[in-house]
């Protein structure tokens, strides 16, 4: 690509994948070295569990101790840089920031619990006599959350993408015996594999389990159907605009939708936003303040005359916000009248 | 993608959502390569029958604008030649000519003069 952004942003990228690495192996490298130096001085299974009151009530041996939060780590760090370093998430300051912060996060839960735990079962000859655990609890609540927030604020600094440039608004025929519609669509390809996936295996289970090839088989059966409908419902978005109504529908059989009146729109405008800023895909946010995020980039923002915003990711955005715009405007003045 | 329907076009419903989707590609709404909305989005938006549509795409196939994939839905195969464009737009005058009383051979007389005003 010829975008100057993009420069930048390569440079910028060999100064945060060895930040991030950095991070990720200084983590690391303390949650395998605490357990392997304090070995000797530490019960075998060791107390990993503590209850209400305070007291220990379950154990781990040491093995899978020493080895559990390594592995987490390991995948959580994996993932999240991996996510972080892609080009499209890293020029952008808002994502860039959510994954630094959620890696700092994790890292520092891991640290502190582990620490935790191995103080409490330090030179305890059985996990059953491990110290309680009182003020640490807040320690391991506390500490993760002001490290997210250091992490937060590094991954601020940076480049920010500036959004692009908004296309050239489209002409529309407004006049009189002219029906513009506009009618687009967004599609998560992932969203319909899983879907296909999730079903699958809902029938075979539910078919083994019937026949009795395989007992207590019908536990796994609906939460895969329900992964199977989740999927569905998020796997596209329709959105048409009449001169009449807007209607936004998602899944492939086009329901649940949504209608408004015209009448009840204020205007309407192109946004980019991704899941890391909204929070995830599907219907995010309280009603009001909303989008239905099927994919990351275009969205079409639309402001009811109530107040409430609705943000639908969608292809060809711009046309659909410049035909709800026109149509407002030519039936404003009867509004007013 | 924007479709604009005339509603005071005499002909037939499946022809002029033919010709929606063709100003639409003339205009360059939306480009070669590009997936056109379901068919029954389109059918919805424009308030006719799923199989009018399917009935103008399949002229617009066979007229080789669009392309019809397996599992990839119906996507534009290229813009119309400047005759077929020269020629919606030959009919959108002969309407607009047909609202101010003037005939066909009106409007050729008036080209006539226009080309030789031009020479």
């Amino acid at each position: 690509m010829t975008d100057p952004r993009d420069t930048s942003a390569t440079g910028f990228r060999t100064r945060f994948l060895p930040a991030a690495a950095a991070w990720a192996v200084l983590v690391a490298a303390v949650l395998v070295a605490v357990p392997l130096v304090l070995a000797g001085r530490l019960p075998d299974p060791l107390a990993t569990h503590w209850g209400p009151s305070g007291r220990p009530d379950g154990s781990m041996s040491f093995a899978a101790f020493a080895l559990f939060p390594v592995v987490l780590w390991v995948a959580v760090a994996g993932i999240g840089i991996g996510v972080a370093a892609r080009a499209r998430t890293l020029v952008r300051r808002a994502p860039r920031a959510f994954y630094c912060a959620g890696l700092a996060w994790a890292g520092g839960l891991l640290i502190t619990t582990q620490a935790f735990t191995v103080a409490a079962n330090l030179d305890r000859g059985d996990w059953t006599r491990a110290a309680g655990m009182t003020w640490q609890v807040a320690v391991v609540v506390v500490a993760p959350i002001a490290l997210g927030a250091l992490g937060w604020l590094a991954g601020r600094r940076g480049p920010d993408a500036s959004p692009a440039p908004p296309p050239a608004e489209p002409v529309i025929d407004l006049s009189p015996g002219k029906r513009p519609v506009w009618v687009s669509t967004a599609t998560a390809p992932w969203a319909s594999w899983l879907t296909l996936v999730a079903l699958a295996a809902a029938v075979v289970i539910a078919a083994a389990a019937r026949s009795g090839l395989i007992r207590d088989g019908w536990g796994a059966v609906v939460p895969l159907a329900l992964t199977g409908v989740v999927g569905a419902v998020l796997s596209s978005v329709s959105v048409r605009v009449v001169p009449e109504s807007l209607t936004v529908s998602v899944g492939p059989l086009r329901w649940p939708l949504r209608r408004v009146r015209l009448d009840r729109v204020e205007r309407a405008w192109v946004e980019e936003r991704y899941p890391a800023q909204v929070g995830g895909w599907g219907y995010r946010g309280l009603p009001g303040r909303a989008t239905i995020m099927i994919r990351g980039g275009e969205c079409l923002v639309v402001r009811y005359t109530s107040g409430g915003e609705l943000g639908i990711t969608v292809d060809d955005a711009a046309a659909g916000a410049a035909l709800l715009n026109a149509l407002i405007a030519r039936q404003h003045p009867s509004v007013e009248r | 993608m924007l479709l604009t329907l005339d509603l005071n076009d005499p002909r037939p419903l499946h022809e002029q959502v033919a010709v929606a989707i063709r100003r639409a590609i003339e205009a360059g709404d939306i480009a070669p390569g590009d997936r056109l909305p379901p068919a029954r989005d389109l059918a919805h938006a424009l308030g006719v029958n799923a199989n009018t549509v399917l009935r103008s795409l399949r002229d617009l196939r066979d007229e080789g604008l669009l392309e019809f994939r397996r599992g990839r839905g119906v996507s534009v195969l290229r813009r119309p030649d400047g005759r077929a464009a020269l020629r919606t737009r030959a009919r959108d005058l002969l309407d607009e000519a047909a609202r101010y009383g003037l005939t066909a051979g009106d409007v050729v007389a008036l080209i006539t003069d226009l080309s030789e005003e031009m020479a």
